[in-house]
This record gives structure tokens, C-alpha cells and sequence, in this order.
């Protein structure tokens, strides 16, 4: 045997033992063995470093997240119920009791909650909710904050006044009617209504965020960046005390990573999941936790590209792409397909026995033809390597790519990393881009009117395709200023129907949203919302 | 010698000045505006554009360069995007940590490396020496993730001898054993590159020593071949190493970026990895200019102590 050979065996075999010891130490995973000592601290791998803790400011639902658990509005979301209990959310009393309507529609009048303490010993009262509001919508205010307003605009868009009316009443003057306020108020995500307390916020100024003060059933105790933001117990809460004494967030960017801290015991629960790893962590125990939340993952058209100015050209692309394959073989049932412009989860979804623009690349071929693109076009499509609420995007996009290959539509895939994707997409489709993705999406169906207004055509706003039709416009202004919910609910029927018909943008998947709990947690729930709350929570 | 040293330091300060300008023109190509990505999408084009004066992005590029160039020299290193807080603040602990974890590969990789190497000269063309070869070739190969992912399955998984990653335990954070124990699979995988980079130089070093005269007269002075071996050979060999070790110290820092991704460390690698997912320009420019820094200055005091233990370096 020459040294070469020799040398290059003694290679090859040490690799072998690597991976074999590699491939023995993974089967050999599995729940840990119970009886064990556990502590009372429960761990959550979350997907990505959080914002600000500025819940006001904070962009994002991995952030609000957390968020939730420490600070309340007046209006809140009965995330007590799972999704299959309850298609969307109730909205509840939180620091408001309760609250009054006017018959115009134009005045919110809140009976707030008395005897209720933000973490701090600040008193929450009437003066409170006027300082938070102000610092999110009155310009002259000392406490206006510009990133606060930005992103709660849509909420405070027709405010015309607040009124202190006692110590525990607040009167919103509105300039409109706008039934979804109330839902609006029980939001979170990119910007939360909810109630800081306004001591700290003088106190601590710009460095509110690493010091958030709210009145929720969990406190901040400290934020390590990359490693940890730590909350524990509110002893003093108004409510139903939490179970858990302690709850760490811990970003774990990396899916496969999250499932191996899970594995090895060093998180409780896991967000998102690798898709293909689901299967065999139910077979060894794991929980695998579903939901509906309110969100769509889509494509936005350009309007100002010439092929999908014509509504032919769109409807072929939605009748182009096989949604049930993408959700049951590339996503393994971690989504369901989408043919509607609301999500499930949203008190207006159209649930019907018809199922538009069904998978047919035959008809939409016809409709090509019929556009003046017998041999289909080329075209560009946008979207994020990653993100909340975007499962595998990049996969995703090359499925329809292949989806539109068939019918002659020819996709170029343009990727971008989340954060600038967003930042990107929010200044609107620019000269060449045919479609854009996005996962969004609110429980009320004032959503569809954000995206689609033409008076929020970016950059000034979400609608980044330039969708302008005047009927749909009506529509919207016609179900905003609906006073009563019945009304509301048969008006938002109305432009759900124009924009099936229309497409201003195409359904893809509703994402069910999976989280894995190692099997001592109990009581968690995931209701129909991007978030969870945390009370009921609690580890054997 | 002080004229070669002021030589090497106002160079070493010209390539610094290099990195800022390059860190500079790079994150000007990244798309999407930092002043909406900070106010977020509601906000009026009044406020975008009030943002964008007060952060100076209106200016021209060479008046940004200088203002970014000013901001270093008074310790400002702007202010995280995603964060808001000082990005100095917000950097210093991560590159503490991350110094942590290159420090303690290096110790691995020096102690080991050296070690491998002398023994492998000693025994050049035995089993120890091609088995010692064979793994080196293998370690300075395997790309560094890879070999984290694989750390992990087969002893955090299989074994579960030690946690998939972070620094300490979340449930109960602290503690030196703790932070020993999440240390150890990042900080051997991290070393595997430099081990096996210094192994193979002082194998060669010391076998070139070997051939020396001085040896010869060594030996026939009837000096212990351990004392030749690690006293006067070594020493004649460590020119060399230093060199090299300084180097090392270098794409250690940069390969701890990915080691620190696979591993969840809480490190500069981990926070430039987020930065750039954030497009937080101000900690990328801070966290690249960190690393510039570092590898220039470990360089320096490498070249700087060669030229005090081989003169003739000065010349090279």
C-alpha cells in the first residue's frame, strides 16, 4: 500500500466514526424522562432578536409577543379559546370596563378599571390613558413620540379630541365613524395601543424601551441582547395571577437550532418549527400546537405594470398556482391553501361552499390567451429569505415559479433579508417587479381596506401594489362608517367580493402557525391571534 | 528598530482607515431606508424626511464619511437602528464575549497545535505523525459549521454531554461551570481550523530545526533529546509560530462569526448576523470595524515581537 493510499484511508475512517457517532447520538433523542426536578422558569425559543420593548413603537409579532405579557389596552382579545373553539377572537374589557357608543358614531366614551397599578406603583387612571394616547397621536404633546405615531397612524387616523371626563372616564371625539376602532385598539404587532406607565416614560425618556413599565400579569426583569429578555410574575396584578413565577424569551434565529434546544431540554416551546422535523417530534412526544391566526401569505400585483393592469392576467395567475400541493406537500400541512382575501380567523370571512380560482392551468392558459399573452411574459417576484409569519418564502416563491412556468409566465425570484424586505416593500413594487409577497393580515377586516385604500398608496402607506378602483373605495368608506355590527359585517361582504373578483392581490396559504411544547407544559393556548397569553400557563 | 516599528504602525493605521471607507461605501449599496425602517410604515413623508436631516443621510457621501470618521474619533459610534441605544454600548459586551470564546480557541489551538507538531516531527513518517497529518488536513478542511452542526448532533443531542448553544443556561443563568459548559463545543469547534493550521507549521519548523547544526552539536553534547526538542529547537522555531499564531488570532475573530451563528453565542458574530438581517447599518459599520481592528492590531504586536526575537525579520 503507498503512503497516499494509506493516509487517505485513515481519513475516510476517522470521517466514519464522526458520523457515526453523529448518527447514534441522534437516534438515541427523546423526551426527557419524567420525574425529574424542573424549575418554574419556562423557556421559549422565539425566532429572532426582539425590538424595542416600547410596545407603542415596537414593529413586529415576535416582539409583541412578549410585549402582550407585560402591558395592556383598554380594549383586549379573549386568546382563551383555541382557534377550533373559536374562528376569530372576542374582544373584551381589559382596562377599560366597559365602554359607550355614541349614536353618531362618533364619541368612545371608556369606564376604566379602578384600583389597577402599573409594575411601578404608578396609579392607572384617566390621566394615564390620556398621556399614552397623546404620546402616539398629539404632535404638541412633550411625551409625542414620532415612532409611536408611526406606526399606530391607522389607529388614530380620524381622532379628533380626547377628553378627560373623571378620574376614571375617557371620551374619544372621532371626525368619522370608524367601526373597526374598537378591534383596532386590541392590536398589536406593528405598534399596540396598550397602557405604559406614564412615569416611567418621563423617567426613563428615549430609554423606555429597555425599561418597560406596564400593568400586565408579567414584569420585566431583565433583556441580555442575543440571549435572553427575562420576565417574571406581577404579585401585585388586578387579575388572575400568572401560574408561571418566571418566562424566558430566547432567540434562537436558526429553525433546526430551536428544535434541537427543545430536544435537549434548554427551551419549553419552540415557534415555527423546521416543517420537516414536526412528524417526529409528535412520534417522540413533543406537543405540536396549531392555530389559525389571521394571516394570509400572498402576492401583491403591480398595478402599474402593463401584463397586471388586466384582471384576466391575475386571475390566471391565481388559477396557475396549485395550492393545495404547496400545503400539503412542500409546507407538510403546516398551512392551508388560501383562496380568499381574508383569513379564516377574521369576523368577515367569506365561508363558502365555491372555491374561487381553483387549480386549473388549463383555463389559465384561456385567460392568458384572452389577456393578449398567448405565450405568457416574463416577470419579476419579490420576497424575504425569512421573517414572522412567512414560513419557507424562498421555497414557496420557487414553487410558484414552477407553477407559472407551466402556463408560460416567467418568474425571475428577486430575495431580500427580512428586515429590509420589509423596509423595501413598504416604499412600494418598484418599475419592473410584477408581484411582491407578503404574510399579513389583522383580526378585523379593516385589513383589507388598509392595503387596498388609495388613500394609503405607498410610500405613504401599506397599499404597495397602487390599487385604485373607485367601487372598492366606496365600498371600504361604506363599511368603515357602518355603526352597527351587523351592518358592518354585510358591508365588509361587499368589498370581500369585489376583491375575489378583482384580485388587487392573490391568497396563497393561511399559515397555521405551529409551536412545539415539551409535554410538562400545560395550559397553553393558541387562540385565533398572532399572540399568546401566558396566564394559564404552567409546567409539571 | 523604532523606526520599524512607527514604519509599521502608521501602516497599520492606513489600512484601518482603508476599512472605514470600504465599511462606509459598502452599506451605502444596501437596500431600503433606514428612517422608514425606524418609524415604520405609517409614517408621514414629513417625518421620514425630518428622521433623515436629523441622521445626516440628505448629506452629501463625502460629508457622511466625514461626519462617520468624526463620530469614531470622539467614541460615537452612532446609534443601533433596531435597539436605540449607543451602539459602543451595545457592542463592547458582545465582543467581550466573543474574545471569551476566540481566546479559549486559541489556548486549544496553540497547546494542542504545538504539541501535535513537535511529537509529529519528532516521529516524522511514523502511524502518529500521518495520523496526527491526517486529522489536521481534516480540521483545516471542514468548513466550521459543518463541523458545529455535527458537534451538536452527536454529543449535545446524542450524548447530551453538553447544551446545543447560548452561554448559559436560561432557567438558571451564571456560573463559571456553566459558562465551561457551553463554551466547550463552540471553542473546539472554533480551534479546529487554527490547530490544525499550527500543527502543520511547527511539524515543519521543528523538522527543518532539526536538520540544523546546532542539533548535531547538541546531541553530541549529550543534552536530553525532550530538553533539545522543547527548549532549543522550539525556541529557534518560534519566530515563525508567533507569526503565524497572529494570523490565526485574525481568522479566528472572523471565523467565530459563523461559530457563534451555529452555536447561539452571544457574540459580536451573533449581533452582526442580526445587524444585518435588521439593516442596522450603524452596529454592521461598528461590528466590521471591530474586527478590522482587532486583526490589524494582533498582527502588529505579532510582527512587532518577531522583529524582537528574529532581527532579520525587520528586513522581510
Amino acid at each position: 500500500m503507498n503512503r497516499k493510499t494509506h493516509r487517505h484511508r485513515i481519513r475516510l475512517s476517522g470521517a466514519c466514526v464522526v458520523i457515526m457517532a453523529a448518527v447514534l447520538g441522534t437516534s438515541s433523542c427523546m423526551v426527557p424522562a419524567s420525574g425529574e426536578a424542573w424549575s418554574d422558569t419556562l423557556v421559549i425559543g422565539i425566532e429572532s432578536e426582539p425590538d424595542i420593548l416600547d410596545p407603542q413603537g415596537a414593529g413586529g409579532w415576535v416582539t409583541y409577543r412578549i410585549n402582550h405579557q407585560m402591558f395592556e389596552g383598554l380594549v383586549g382579545q379573549d386568546l382563551s379559546q383555541p382557534s377550533a373553539e373559536a374562528a376569530s377572537t372576542e374582544l373584551k374589557p381589559l382596562l377599560a370596563e366597559s365602554w359607550d357608543i355614541s349614536a353618531d358614531g362618533l364619541t368612545y366614551t371608556f369606564q376604566l378599571r379602578e384600583g389597577v397599578k402599573f409594575h411601578d406603583g404608578t396609579p392607572f387612571n384617566a390621566q394615564a390613558v390620556d398621556f399614552n394616547i397623546r404620546r402616539m397621536w398629539d404632535k404638541d404633546a412633550p411625551q409625542y413620540d414620532v415612532r409611536a405615531a408611526g406606526n399606530t397612524t391607522f389607529l388614530w387616523q380620524f381622532l379628533e379630541d380626547i377628553t378627560v371626563v373623571d378620574d376614571y372616564t375617557v371620551a374619544l371625539t372621532m371626525s368619522q365613524p370608524f367601526s373597526p376602532f374598537l378591534r383596532l385598539m386590541a392590536q398589536g404587532g406593528t405598534g399596540a395601543a396598550v397602557m405604559m406607565s406614564p412615569d416611567a416614560v418621563e423617567k426613563y425618556g428615549d430609554q423606555i424601551q429597555n425599561h418597560p413599565v406596564g400593568t400586565g400579569p408579567f414584569k420585566f426583569e431583565d433583556r441580555v441582547r442575543g440571549e435572553r429578555v427575562t420576565l417574571v410574575r406581577n404579585d401585585d396584578y388586578w387579575g388572575e395571577e400568572a401560574e408561571l413565577e418566571k418566562v424566558v424569551f430566547r432567540p434562537i434565529p436558526d429553525a433546526a437550532a430551536r428544535v434541537n434546544s427543545l430536544r435537549n431540554e434548554e427551551t419549553d416551546m419552540i415557534a415555527v418549527p423546521t416543517p420537516d422535523s414536526i412528524a417526529k417530534l409528535e412520534d417522540d412526544g413533543f406537543v405540536i400546537t396549531e392555530a389559525a391566526p389571521p394571516h394570509i401569505w400572498y402576492l401583491t400585483a403591480n398595478m402599474n405594470e402593463e401584463p397586471m393592469q388586466d384582471v384576466r392576467v391575475r386571475q390566471a395567475i391565481s388559477m396557475a398556482i396549485d395550492r393545495e400541493g404547496m400545503a400539503d406537500g412542500l409546507l407538510e400541512s403546516t398551512a392551508l391553501p388560501a383562496y380568499r382575501n381574508q383569513a379564516p380567523a377574521n369576523s368577515a370571512y367569506l365561508a363558502s361552499a365555491d372555491t374561487p380560482y381553483k387549480y386549473d392551468p388549463q383555463k389559465a392558459k384561456e385567460l392568458l390567451a384572452e389577456a393578449g399573452y398567448p405565450d405568457g411574459f416574463s416577470t419579476v417576484l419579490e420576497t424575504s429569505v425569512d421573517g414572522s409569519g412567512q414560513m419557507v418564502p424562498v421555497q414557496m416563491a420557487e414553487y410558484i415559479q414552477q407553477n407559472l412556468a407551466a402556463v408560460g409566465i416567467d418568474v425571475e425570484i428577486q430575495t431580500y433579508e427580512w428586515i429590509s424586505y420589509i423596509s423595501h416593500y413598504n416604499e412600494g413594487l418598484q418599475d419592473g417587479v410584477g408581484m411582491a409577497q407578503m404574510s399579513w393580515g389583522m383580526s378585523t377586516p379593516y385589513w383589507l381596506g388598509i392595503v387596498t385604500n388609495v388613500n394609503l398608496i405607498a410610500p405613504n402607506g401599506p397599499n404597495v401594489g397602487y390599487y385604485d378602483n373607485p367601487e372598492m373605495q366606496d365600498a371600504i368608506d361604506a363599511a368603515i362608517l357602518a355603526t352597527d355590527d351587523e351592518t358592518a359585517t354585510k358591508l365588509w361582504a361587499d368589498v370581500n367580493a369585489i376583491a375575489i373578483e378583482d384580485l388587487p392581490f392573490i391568497p396563497i396559504v393561511n399559515d397555521k402557525s405551529p409551536y412545539v411544547l415539551s409535554p410538562r407544559v400545560e395550559g397553553f393556548v393558541l387562540a385565533s391571534e398572532e399572540w399568546y397569553d401566558l396566564t394559564n400557563v404552567s409546567l409539571s | 528598530m523604532t523606526l520599524f516599528s512607527l514604519k509599521r504602525i502608521g501602516s497599520a493605521l492606513l489600512v484601518l482607515l482603508g476599512v472605514t471607507l470600504i465599511v462606509f461605501l459598502l452599506l451605502q449599496l444596501v437596500p431600503g431606508d433606514p428612517a422608514r425602517a425606524i418609524l415604520g410604515q405609517g409614517a408621514t413623508d414629513e417625518a421620514v424626511q425630518q428622521l433623515r436631516n436629523e441622521l445626516g443621510l440628505n448629506d452629501s457621501l463625502p460629508q457622511q464619511y466625514a461626519t462617520y470618521l468624526g463620530g469614531l474619533l470622539t467614541g460615537d459610534f452612532g446609534t443601533s437602528i433596531s435597539q436605540g441605544l449607543p451602539v459602543l454600548e451595545l457592542l463592547l459586551p458582545k465582543l467581550g464575549n466573543t474574545l471569551i470564546l476566540a481566546a479559549a480557541a486559541l489556548i486549544i489551538a496553540v497547546v494542542f497545535g504545538v504539541t501535535l507538531g513537535v511529537i509529529a516531527a519528532r516521529k516524522q513518517g511514523g502511524i502518529f505523525d500521518r495520523v496526527a497529518m491526517a486529522l489536521s488536513l481534516g480540521g483545516a478542511s471542514a468548513p466550521v459549521y459543518w463541523a458545529g452542526l455535527l458537534a451538536v448532533a452527536a454529543l449535545s443531542l446524542g450524548l447530551g454531554w453538553f447544551p446545543t448553544g447560548g452561554m448559559y443556561n436560561a432557567r438558571e443563568p451564571g456560573g463559571f461551570l456553566d459558562l465551561i459548559s457551553h463554551l466547550a463545543l463552540p471553542a473546539v469547534v472554533a480551534a479546529l481550523v487554527p490547530l490544525a493550521v499550527i500543527a502543520r507549521l511547527t511539524r515543519a519548523e521543528v523538522i527543518e530545526a532539526l536538520s540544523g547544526d546546532y542539533v548535531t552539536v547538541l546531541r553530541a553534547s549529550g543534552i536530553s533529546e525532550r530538553t533539545m526538542l522543547w527548549k532549543h529547537v522550539l525556541r529557534n522555531a518560534l519566530p515563525s509560530l508567533i507569526g503565524i499564531i497572529g494570523l490565526q488570532v485574525g481568522y479566528l475573530l472572523g471565523g467565530v462569526i459563523f461559530v457563534e451563528v451555529v452555536f447561539q453565542w452571544p457574540g459580536l458574530g451573533q449581533q452582526l448576523y442580526t445587524a444585518i438581517t435588521a439593516n442596522d447599518l450603524p452596529i454592521v459599520q461598528a461590528g466590521v470595524l471591530f474586527v478590522a481592528i482587532v486583526f490589524v492590531v494582533i498582527n502588529l504586536i505579532s510582527d512587532l515581537l518577531t522583529a524582537v526575537l528574529d532581527p532579520r525579520a525587520k528586513a522581510a
